[in-house]
C-alpha cells in the first residue's frame, strides 16, 4: 500500500517537474532528484540502490548538457524510467509488467533526439527498431502467458523466440544490432549513455520474469538456439569493435557484446537453483555495462584521468576483483552447471578478444582529469566498479529473495 | 608471523608513490626483505599452519592463508627476487625513464617513478600472496592482479612495439587464467568448496581446463610463442620478475592441484612427459638462433618450464624436483635478466652480434651471468638438486627405459650447452670495441645476493631443511 | 675430524676469495697481486690436512676397512655427505693436494704478470678443492658437486685468456684450414669445447646416480649391494645403468670419441694444463672408475658387469693407442703432452677394467700408474710452461744452447721421460711390467690382443717422450731465449720430478702389496723384453726425432686423424640444422598466432562493419530476415 502511495506521489511530482521545466529547468531538476531519492529510499535494498545510482549519474550527466532542447523534461524522463524499473522488482502481474516495459522504453524515444541540435534522423532509426522490438516482445510475452494456461509446444516455442527476438531488437543483440553502432556514434554521448545504461534493465528484467513465470519443462532446444544467438552477439560485438577507431562506435559494439553475455544467462534459465546465479550474473553484467557506458560516454565528452579509464576497461575485460569479473564469473558459473561449457569457453575467448579495444578505449579516453561535473560522474562510475572488492554474495542472495 | 609479513608489500604499495624514487626503492626492498627472512625462518623451522580469513559458504568455501614448507619455499623465492629487483630497478628505470624523456614519450621522471613503484609492489606482492592463498578463487584473483600490474608495466615502459606486446601478453595469459578459473568452477560445483584443504577430488574436465590454462601460462610448446615477445620487450626489472617468478607460478598451481588429486597426470603421464620433453628440447634449440639477449633468455625460460612439466609427471620425487626447479630457475633467470639489463643500461646493447668479450669491460656482470647460467644448468648450485630429483623421479617411474633416458638427457644437456654457448658469445672472445663504463653498484650487487642463496641452498642447513620440509608435505614417500 | 675436513676443502676456496675480490675492485689496490701467496697458503693448509688424514685415519693398506665420516645433508631422502678414507682416497687426496700446492708455487712466478689473477687463483683453488671433494666422496651426489666443480673450474681456467688476443695461447697452426674447418682454436673456443663435451657425459651420469638412488636405495658407493643390484635389474639393466654412469668418466677422462676437448684445453695457462692432466679433472674419471671397481669387486660380481668391463677395457686400449699415435705426430709442446695424457688415461682405464678377470691387483696397478704418471706429467708440463715462457713459442724448439741455459729443466725432462716411458729399472717400468702381466692374464678371454695393444702403445709412448726431449733440448731449431729468472718455477718442477725417484724407492724396497707384485712382474723375462723394446724406441726417437719421409703421416696424426670434424663440424652441423628447423617452426607459429589470426579477425571485423552503411532499409531487411529465420526455427522446434 505504502509503495503505491509513494509511486503516486512520485508521478505527481514528476508531472509538476515537467510542467515547471517551461519556467525553470533547475526546479525540474531538483524535483526529479527528490523523486529519485524518495523512490529509492522506499525500497532500500542493494539492487534498487544501484539502479538508483545509475539513474542518478544519468541525471547528473544531463546537467552537463549545455543546450538541450528539452531542458528540464529530460530529468523527469530519467526519473520516470527509474521508477518504472524499480517497480518491476515488485510486480509479477503480467499486464503490469508489460505496461512497465512500455513505460520504461518510451522516454528513450524522446531522449535519443536531444543534444546540441535535434537529431530527427537518428530518432527515426531508433524508434523504428524499438517499435519492432516492442511489438514482438509483447506478442511473445502474451503468448507465453497464454501457453501457460493452454499448453502447446508450438506456441511455446513461437512465443519464446519472438520474446527473445523482441528483446534482441530492443537492446541490440546481433543480428538485430544494426541500429546500435549508428545511434551510438551519431547521437549526443549523454543521451546515449542513458540508453546504454538505465534503459537496458527493464527489457531483461521483464524477460526474466516472464520466462521464469511461464517456464515449462521442454525447453532444451530453444535454450540452445538462444545460446547460439548469444554467442553470435558476443562475437559480432567484440570483433566488430576490434577495428573501430571511433570510441562511441566502439562502445556501440561493446554493448552488442555485453548484451550477448547477458543473453547467455537465458541458456541457464532451467538450471534449477543455478538459475539464481544466472540471473544474478546477468543483472550484475547489466550494472557493469551501465556504469561502464556512463563512464566511457561521459569521458568521451570531457575526458577523465587515466586511472578511471583503466579501471573501467579492466572491469569490462573482467579483471578480479572488479565488478566485471564477478558478473562474468557468475555467468560462466551458471553456464558450466547447466552444461553449456562450450558457451562458457566462447565467453572466455570473447573476453580475450575484447582486450585490445578496451585497452585502446582506456588510452583514448584517459586524457587527463578536469574538475567538472562530467568528470565526477566518470569517477563515481569507475569507483563503483570496486564495490565487489568484497565478493558479491549479496547479489545472489537478493536475486533469490525476489519473486521470479 | 608470515601472514602479517606478506601483507607488508601490498600495504607499502600505497605509500610508495609518496616517497621520492630513491627512498621508494629502499622501502620497497625492505617490504620484501621482511617476509623473505621470515619465510626463510619458516623453512628452517618447518612452519606449517593455516590462517582463517573468511568463510563465504558453498560453493566458494573458506578463504584462508596456507603456510607450509612448499608455500614458504615459493614465498621465499618471490621475496628474495622481488627485493633484489627492487633495488636494481632504481638505476635501471632511471636510465629507462631518461631514455623515454629523451624520445618525448614521457615528461617527468619523478612522476613516472611514482607510478612505477606502485605497480611494481602490487605486482610482486600479488605473486607473494598467491602462493600463500588457501583457496583457488583467492589464488585466481591474485593471479589476475599480478597479470594486470605486469601488463601495465609492459604497456607503459616496455621496449619496441610495447603496446602491441602488452596486449598480446595480456590476451594470452588472460585466456590462461580464465581457463583455469573455469576448471576451478567445476571443482567448486563438485566439491562445494574451493578451499584447498577441503577438496578431495578433481574431475577430468576440471583438471583438463586447469591444465590447459596453466599450459598456456607456463608455457608449453605452441602456446610458448607469446613469451619471447613479452619477456624480451618488458622493461628489464619486469622481465626479471616475469620470467623467473610469474610463469613458474603455473607450476605451483599444478602442484597444488596435483597434491589434491593426481588422477589426470597419472592417466596421461606418458603423453604429458613426452610433451614436456619436446617442449623443453624445442625451446632449448631455439635459444641458439636468437640474436637478442633478452629473447634468448626468454626461450631459455620456455625450456626450463619444460622441466616443470616433466617434473610433474614423475611422482613425488618429481614434485620435489618441481619446487626446487622453480627456485633454481627463479634465482638463475633473475640474475641473467638483470645482467641483460645492465648491458642495456650501460651500452644500450642487446644484440648478440654486437657483443663479444664483454668480460673485459663489465667483469662483475659477466661473473654474475656465469653464476646465473651455472644455476640454470645445475652446476654447483641449487639447480643441481632440482635436476637430481627430476632424474630420480624419471628413474623411479620409467626405470631404465633407454628412450626416456636419452630424451631426458638431451633436455638437460641442451640447457648446459646453450648456457655456456651464450657465455662464450657474449662475454668471451675478442672484446667488442667499447669503453669500460662506470657501473652503479646497484646494478650488480643484488645479483650476487641472489647468487649467494643459489649456492647456499645446495648445502646444509638450507637444503637439509628445505628438502625435509617439502618431503613432509609430500607425505614422505621417497625412495 | 670436521675441522680437518673444513681445512681440507674450504681453506683453498676461502683463501682465494681475497684476491678474487681485490682484483675485481674498481680501483685495484697495489697489494692485490700479493694476495696470491695467501691462495697458495690455502693450498698448503689443504696439503697438511691431506697428509694428516693419510697418516692418522685408519690403516694404509689395500685390504684395510674404509673409515667413513658422515655429515647430515638431505637425511630426508637418505643422502648425506659421506667422506670415505680408504687406500685409494687417502693416497689420491695427498697426491692431489701435493701437486696442486707445487703447481701453485710455480704459478706464483709463472702467472705473475697476468691480467686476471683474481679469476685465476679463485678457479685454480676451486679446481683443487673440487678434486679433493671428488676424491674423498663416498656419496655419489656429493661426489657430483666436486665433479661439477671440476667442470666449471676447468671451463674458467681453459678460457682464462678469454680475449683470444694472444697467439701464444692458441692451439694449432694459426690460419691453417682443412677443407672448411679451421684447425686452430682460441682459448674461448677451447673452454666451450671442454664444457660442452663434459656436459654431454655428465647428464647421463647424473641420471645413473638418480637411478642408483631408486634401485639401490643409497648413493654410498661402498654400501651399494652391487650383486643384488644386478639380480634386480638384470643384464641389460646393469649394462644401461653402468654405461650411462661411465659417460661421465669417459668424457672427463677424454676417452674416444670425447678426446678433442682435452687437446684444445691447452689454450689455458700451462699451470692449468699441468694440474688438469696430472691429478685433477682427467684423473677424476679414472679415479672414479677405480673407486667404483674397488667396491663393486667385479671379480666376485656376476656376468652383467662383464660387458661393461670389456667395453671399458677396449675403449681404454683404443684411446691409449690413438693418443700415443697422435702424440707421436704432434709438434706442439703442450698438445703432444695432452695426447700422451689421453694415452695414459686409456691405460689406466684398461688396467682397472681388467680387474673383472684379474682381481684387485689390476686396480692397484692402474692406480699406481696414475700416481707415477701424475708426477711425471706435471713435471713435463711445468717444464713446457717454462720453455714457452722463455722461448715465446708453443711449438717444440730449442737445442743444446737452450739445455745449457735451462739446466734444471733439461735434467728434469730427462728424468721424467725416462721414468715415465717404462725403461728398466726406472719408476714406470715396475708398474708397466705389472700392467703387462695383467694384460697377459686376459689371454684366455681376449687372446693376446690387449697385450699387443699395450706393448705397441708403450713403444710409441716412449718414442714421443724421447722426441719431446730431443726437439726441445737437443735437435730442435735454434731459438732466442728471453731469460726471466724462473727460479721458483725450476724449484717446483725439480721437486716434482724428484718425487718420481721417491716412488722408485718405494716400488723397489717396500715388500707390501702391490709393490711386491710389481717387483715380481718386473723381474720376469717377458717384462724385461718389453722394457728393452721401449728403450730401443726411446733411443731411436732421440736420434731421429723428426722423420721427413713420414711428414704426411705426421700431419695426419697431428690433425688428430681429423677427429675435430666430429666435434667442430658434424655435431654442430646437426645441431644447427635442428635449430634452424625449430626457428622456422617458431616463425610459423608466431605468424599464425600474431599475424594471420589477428588479420583474419580484422577482415571479419571490417566485413561486419560494412553492414553499417546507415541505410535503414538495409537494416530492416536484415531484421526481418532474422525474424523469419527465428520463426522457421521456432516452428521446427515446436513441432
Amino acid at each position: 500500500m505504502a509503495d503505491q502511495v509513494i509511486f503516486l506521489i512520485s508521478l505527481v511530482t514528476l508531472a509538476i517537474a515537467a510542467a515547471f521545466s517551461y519556467w525553470s529547468a533547475r526546479i525540474s531538476m531538483i524535483l526529479s532528484l527528490a523523486v529519485l531519492i524518495v523512490a529509492s529510499l522506499s525500497y532500500f535494498k542493494m539492487l534498487p540502490t544501484l539502479i538508483f545510482l545509475v539513474a542518478f549519474l544519468n541525471v547528473l550527466s544531463l546537467l552537463a548538457l549545455k543546450s538541450s532542447q528539452l531542458k528540464g523534461i529530460d530529468y523527469a524522463l530519467v526519473s520516470f524510467m527509474l521508477i518504472a524499473t524499480l517497480l518491476i522488482f515488485y510486480t509479477s502481474d503480467p499486464a503490469m509488467l508489460l505496461a512497465l516495459f512500455v513505460a520504461a522504453s518510451a522516454p528513450t524515444y524522446i531522449l535519443i533526439m536531444i543534444g546540441e541540435r535535434m537529431n530527427i534522423d537518428i530518432g527515426v532509426k531508433y524508434i523504428t527498431f524499438m517499435i519492432f522490438g516492442t511489438v514482438l516482445f509483447i506478442l511473445g510475452a502474451a503468448l507465453l502467458y497464454y501457453n501457460f494456461e493452454h499448453r502447446s509446444s508450438l506456441i511455446y516455442s513461437l512465443a519464446m523466440l519472438s520474446l527473445i527476438t523482441g528483446l534482441a531488437i530492443e537492446v541490440g543483440i546481433a543480428p538485430a544490432h544494426e541500429w546500435v553502432p549508428d545511434v551510438f556514434s551519431t547521437a549526443d554521448p549523454v543521451p546515449v549513455s542513458i540508453i546504454a545504461s538505465l534503459a537496458k534493465f527493464v527489457p531483461f528484467l521483464v524477460a526474466y520474469k516472464v520466462i521464469s513465470a511461464t517456464a515449462v519443462s521442454e525447453t532444451q532446444q530453444l535454450l540452445f538456439l538462444i545460446a547460439i544467438i548469444a554467442a553470435l552477439s558476443m562475437f559480432v560485438g567484440n570483433i566488430g569493435a576490434l577495428t573501430t577507431k571511433d570510441p562511441a562506435r566502439t562502445l556501440g559494439y561493446s554493448t552488442v557484446a555485453n548484451m550477448g553475455y547477458v543473453l547467455a544467462t537465458f541458456a541457464a534459465i532451467n538450471a534449477g537453483e543455478y538459475v539464481y546465479f544466472a540471473i544474478a550474473g546477468g543483472i550484475l553484467q547489466l550494472f557493469v555495462n551501465a556504469f561502464g557506458k556512463i563512464g566511457f560516454f561521459n569521458s568521451i565528452k570531457e575526458g577523465t584521468s587515466s586511472t578511471c579509464s583503466w579501471l573501467l576497461s579492466a572491469s569490462f575485460i573482467g579483471i578480479p576483483p572488479l565488478m566485471g569479473f564477478w558478473s562474468k564469473f557468475l555467468i560462466i558459473y551458471s553456464l558450466v552447471f547447466s552444461n553449456y561449457l562450450w558457451l562458457a569457453i566462447l565467453l572466455v575467448l570473447n573476453s580475450a578478444i575484447s582486450v585490445p579495444y578496451y585497452v585502446r578505449l582506456a588510452r583514448i579516453t584517459g586524457k587527463g582529469w578536469k574538475p567538472n561535473i562530467t568528470n565526477y560522474v566518470v569517477l563515481v562510475a569507475s569507483l563503483l566498479m570496486l564495490i565487489t572488492l568484497i565478493p558479491p554474495t549479496w547479489i545472489v542472495e537478493s536475486v533469490m529473495q525476489l519473486r521470479w | 608471523m608470515i601472514e602479517y609479513a606478506i601483507i607488508i608489500p601490498l600495504v607499502f604499495a600505497i605509500f610508495l608513490p609518496l616517497l621520492d624514487a630513491k627512498k621508494a626503492a629502499i622501502v620497497s626492498a625492505i617490504s620484501f626483505l621482511i617476509p623473505m627472512f621470515i619465510s626463510l625462518l619458516n623453512i628452517l623451522t618447518f612452519a606449517s599452519y593455516e590462517v582463517f580469513i573468511e568463510n563465504f559458504g558453498a560453493p566458494i568455501g573458506e578463504f584462508y592463508l596456507l603456510v607450509d614448507p612448499v608455500s614458504n619455499a615459493f614465498g621465499f623465492t618471490i621475496c628474495l627476487v622481488s627485493a633484489m629487483v627492487a633495488i636494481y630497478s632504481l638505476p635501471y628505470m632511471k636510465h629507462r625513464f631518461e631514455e623515454m624523456v629523451h624520445s618525448k614519450e614521457i615528461t617527468n621522471v619523478e612522476r613516472e617513478f611514482k607510478k612505477y613503484w606502485f605497480l611494481y609492489n602490487v605486482y610482486a606482492a600479488s605473486m607473494l600472496l598467491l602462493v600463500y592463498s588457501g583457496n583457488f578463487l583467492l589464488l585466481y584473483i591474485f593471479l589476475e592482479l599480478s597479470l594486470i600490474a605486469s601488463f601495465l608495466l609492459i604497456y607503459y615502459y616496455g621496449y619496441g612495439n610495447r603496446q602491441w606486446v602488452g596486449i598480446l601478453y595480456f590476451v594470452w595469459t588472460h585466456i590462461a587464467g580464465v581457463l583455469a578459473l573455469l576448471g576451478f568452477l567445476i571443482v567448486a560445483f563438485e566439491s562445494q568448496t574451493l578451499a584447498i584443504n577441503n577438496i578431495s577430488k578433481i574431475s577430468f574436465l576440471a583438471w583438463l581446463l586447469i591444465f590447459l590454462g596453466m599450459l598456456v601460462k607456463l608455457p608449453g610448446f605452441g602456446a610458448h610463442i607469446w613469451l619471447p615477445w613479452a619477456h624480451a620487450e618488458a622493461p628489464t626489472p619486469v622481465s626479471a620478475l616475469l620470467s623467473p617468478l610469474t610463469v613458474g607460478l603455473a607450476g605451483y598451481v599444478l602442484f597444488r592441484v596435483y597434491t589434491i588429486d593426481p588422477s589426470f597426470i597419472i592417466a596421461y603421464r606418458d603423453l604429458i612427459l613426452a610433451f614436456g620433453i619436446f617442449s623443453s628440447v624445442y625451446a632449448g634449440l631455439s635459444v641458439f638462433k636468437q640474436k637478442d639477449y633478452k629473447r634468448l633468455l626468454a626461450y631459455s625460460t620456455v625450456s626450463q618450464m619444460g622441466y616443470v612439466l616433466i617434473a610433474l609427471c614423475v611422482g613425488s620425487a618429481g614434485l620435489l624436483g618441481l619446487i626446487i626447479q622453480y627456485m633454481s630457475h627463479a634465482f638463475g633467470k633473475s640474475i641473467l635478466f638483470m645482467t641483460a639489463g645492465a648491458l642495456i643500461a650501460t651500452y644500450g646493447l642487446r644484440d648478440l652480434r654486437k657483443m663479444g668479450g664483454l668480460h673485459e669491460y663489465v667483469p662483475t656482470i659477466s661473473n654474475a651471468a656465469l653464476l646465473g647460467f651455472a644455476t640454470l644448468s645445475g652446476v654447483l648450485t641449487i639447480g643441481m638438486l632440482g635436476e637430481f630429483f627430476i632424474l630420480v623421479g624419471v628413474a623411479e617411474l620409467y626405470k631404465l627405459n633407454l628412450a626416456v633416458i636419452a630424451a631426458i638427457s638431451l633436455v638437460f644437456i641442451l640447457s648446459g650447452l646453450y648456457s655456456f654457448y651464450t657465455m662464450k658469445v657474449i662475454y668471451y672472445g675478442k672484446p667488442a670495441q667499447l669503453e669500460r663504463p662506470k657501473i652503479s653498484r646497484l646494478l650488480d650487487a643484488p645479483l650476487y645476493f641472489i647468487a649467494f642463496f643459489s649456492v647456499a641452498f645446495l648445502f646444509p642447513p638450507l637444503s637439509t631443511a628445505l628438502i625435509e620440509g617439502i618431503n613432509y608435505v609430500l607425505g614422505g614417500v621417497m625412495p | 675430524m670436521i675441522e680437518v675436513l673444513a681445512i681440507l676443502f674450504l681453506s683453498p676456496i676461502i683463501t682465494s676469495l681475497p684476491i678474487a675480490l681485490a682484483w675485481g675492485l674498481e680501483k685495484r689496490p697495489p697489494w692485490a697481486d700479493k694476495l696470491a701467496y695467501l691462495s697458495v697458503f690455502g693450498l698448503f693448509l689443504s696439503l697438511v690436512a691431506a697428509i694428516y688424514i693419510l697418516l692418522n685415519v685408519g690403516e694404509l693398506t689395500a685390504e684395510s676397512e674404509p673409515v667413513k665420516y658422515v655429515i647430515p645433508w638431505l637425511p630426508a631422502v637418505n643422502i648425506n655427505f659421506v667422506f670415505i678414507f680408504d687406500y685409494l682416497s687417502k693416497i689420491m687426496g695427498t697426491l692431489t693436494a701435493f701437486i696442486a700446492f707445487l703447481i701453485g708455487i710455480y704459478g706464483l712466478e709463472y702467472m705473475k704478470h697476468d691480467y686476471r689473477l683474481g679469476w685465476y687463483w679463485f678457479f685454480f683453488n676451486l679446481f683443487t678443492a673440487s678434486m679433493l671433494l671428488t676424491v674423498y666422496s663416498d656419496n655419489m651426489l656429493m661426489l657430483l658437486i666436486g665433479w661439477e666443480g671440476l667442470g666449471i673450474a676447468s671451463w674458467g681456467l681453459i678460457g682464462h685468456w678469454f680475449r683470444d688476443d694472444d697467439h701464444l695461447s692458441y692451439v694449432g697452426i694459426i690460419d691453417r684450414k682443412v677443407w672448411k674447418l679451421n684447425m686452430f682454436w682460441s682459448p674461448s673456443s677451447g673452454a666451450w669445447r671442454a664444457i660442452s663435451t663434459i656436459r654431454i657425459g655428465d647428464i647421463p651420469m647424473f641420471f645413473a646416480v638418480g637411478a642408483f638412488m631408486v634401485l639401490a636405495g643409497t648413493l654410498n658407493i661402498s654400501e651399494i649391494d652391487w650383486v643384488a643390484l644386478e639380480h634386480k635389474i638384470g643384464f641389460t639393466g646393469i649394462a644401461i645403468l653402468m654405461i650411462a654412469f661411465m659417460m661421465g668418466p669417459f668424457t672427463k677422462s677424454a676417452q674416444l670419441p670425447f678426446s678433442e676437448w682435452l687437446m684444445t684445453a691447452m689454450t689455458g695457462p700451462t699451470t692449468v694444463s699441468a694440474l688438469l692432466h696430472s691429478a685433477t679433472m682427467v684423473a677424476a674419471g679414472t679415479y672414479l672408475f677405480m673407486r667404483l671397481s674397488w667396491y663393486i669387486e667385479p671379480w666376485h660380481a656376476g656376468e652383467g658387469y662383464e660387458v661393461i668391463y670389456a667395453v671399458v677395457l677396449f675403449l681404454g686400449l683404443a684411446s691409449a693407442f690413438y693418443g700415443a699415435l697422435v702424440a707421436a705426430g704432434c709438434l706442439e709442446r703442450k698438445v703432444l703432452l695432452a695426447a700422451s695424457t689421453m694415452s695414459s688415461l686409456g691405460l689406466m682405464f684398461a688396467s682397472t677394467a681388467a680387474s673383472y678377470w684379474v682381481g684387485k691387483i689390476a686396480i692397484l696397478v692402474g692406480f699406481w700408474y696414475l700416481v707415477t704418471h701424475a708426477f711425471a706429467k706435471a713435471t713435463l708440463f711445468l717444464v713446457a710452461g717454462h720453455l714457452i715462457h722463455e722461448t715465446h713459442d708453443r711449438f717444440c724448439c730449442g737445442n743444446l744452447e737452450l739445455a745449457k741455459k735451462l739446466k734444471i729443466a733439461f735434467i728434469a725432462t730427462i728424468v721424467a721421460t725416462l721414468c715415465l716411458s717404462g725403461i728398466p729399472p726406472l719408476t714406470a717400468y715396475w708398474v708397466k711390467s705389472a700392467m703387462d702381466g695383467v694384460m697377459h692374464s686376459l689371454d684366455e678371454h681376449f687372446g693376446i690382443f690387449p697385450l699387443i695393444l699395450l706393448v705397441l702403445t708403450s713403444a710409441v709412448y716412449s718414442a714421443f717422450l724421447a722426441k719431446f726431449l730431443a726437439l726441445n733440448f737437443l735437435k730442435g731449431r735454434e731459438v732466442e731465449v728471453h731469460a726471466h729468472g724462473g727460479r721458483v718455477m725450476s724449484f717446483a718442477y725439480a721437486l716434482m720430478v724428484s718425487m718420481l725417484l721417491v716412488l722408485l724407492y718405494f716400488y723397489t724396497t717396500t715388500h707390501e702389496e702391490p709393490f711386491a707384485e710389481f717387483l715380481h712382474e718386473g723381474f720376469m723375462v717377458s717384462s724385461f723384453a718389453v722394457g728393452l723394446l721401449v728403450l730401443v724406441t726411446y733411443l731411436f726417437a732421440l736420434r731421429n726425432p723428426s722423420i721427413k719421409a713420414l711428414s704426411r703421416i705426421g700431419m695426419f696424426l697431428s690433425d688428430r686423424m681429423y677427429l675435430p670434424f666430429l666435434n667442430d663440424y658434424i655435431v654442430p652441423k646437426i645441431g644447427w640444422i635442428m635449430a634452424t628447423i625449430v626457428d622456422c617452426g617458431n616463425r610459423l607459429i608466431d605468424y599464425i598466432c600474431h599475424s594471420a589470426f589477428p588479420k583474419f579477425f580484422e577482415i571479419i571485423s571490417y566485413s561486419l562493419r560494412m553492414i553499417q552503411d546507415g541505410r535503414i532499409e538495409r537494416y530492416l531487411k536484415i531484421v526481418i530476415g532474422f525474424i523469419l529465420v527465428v520463426l522457421v526455427a521456432s516452428t521446427t522446434v515446436g513441432w
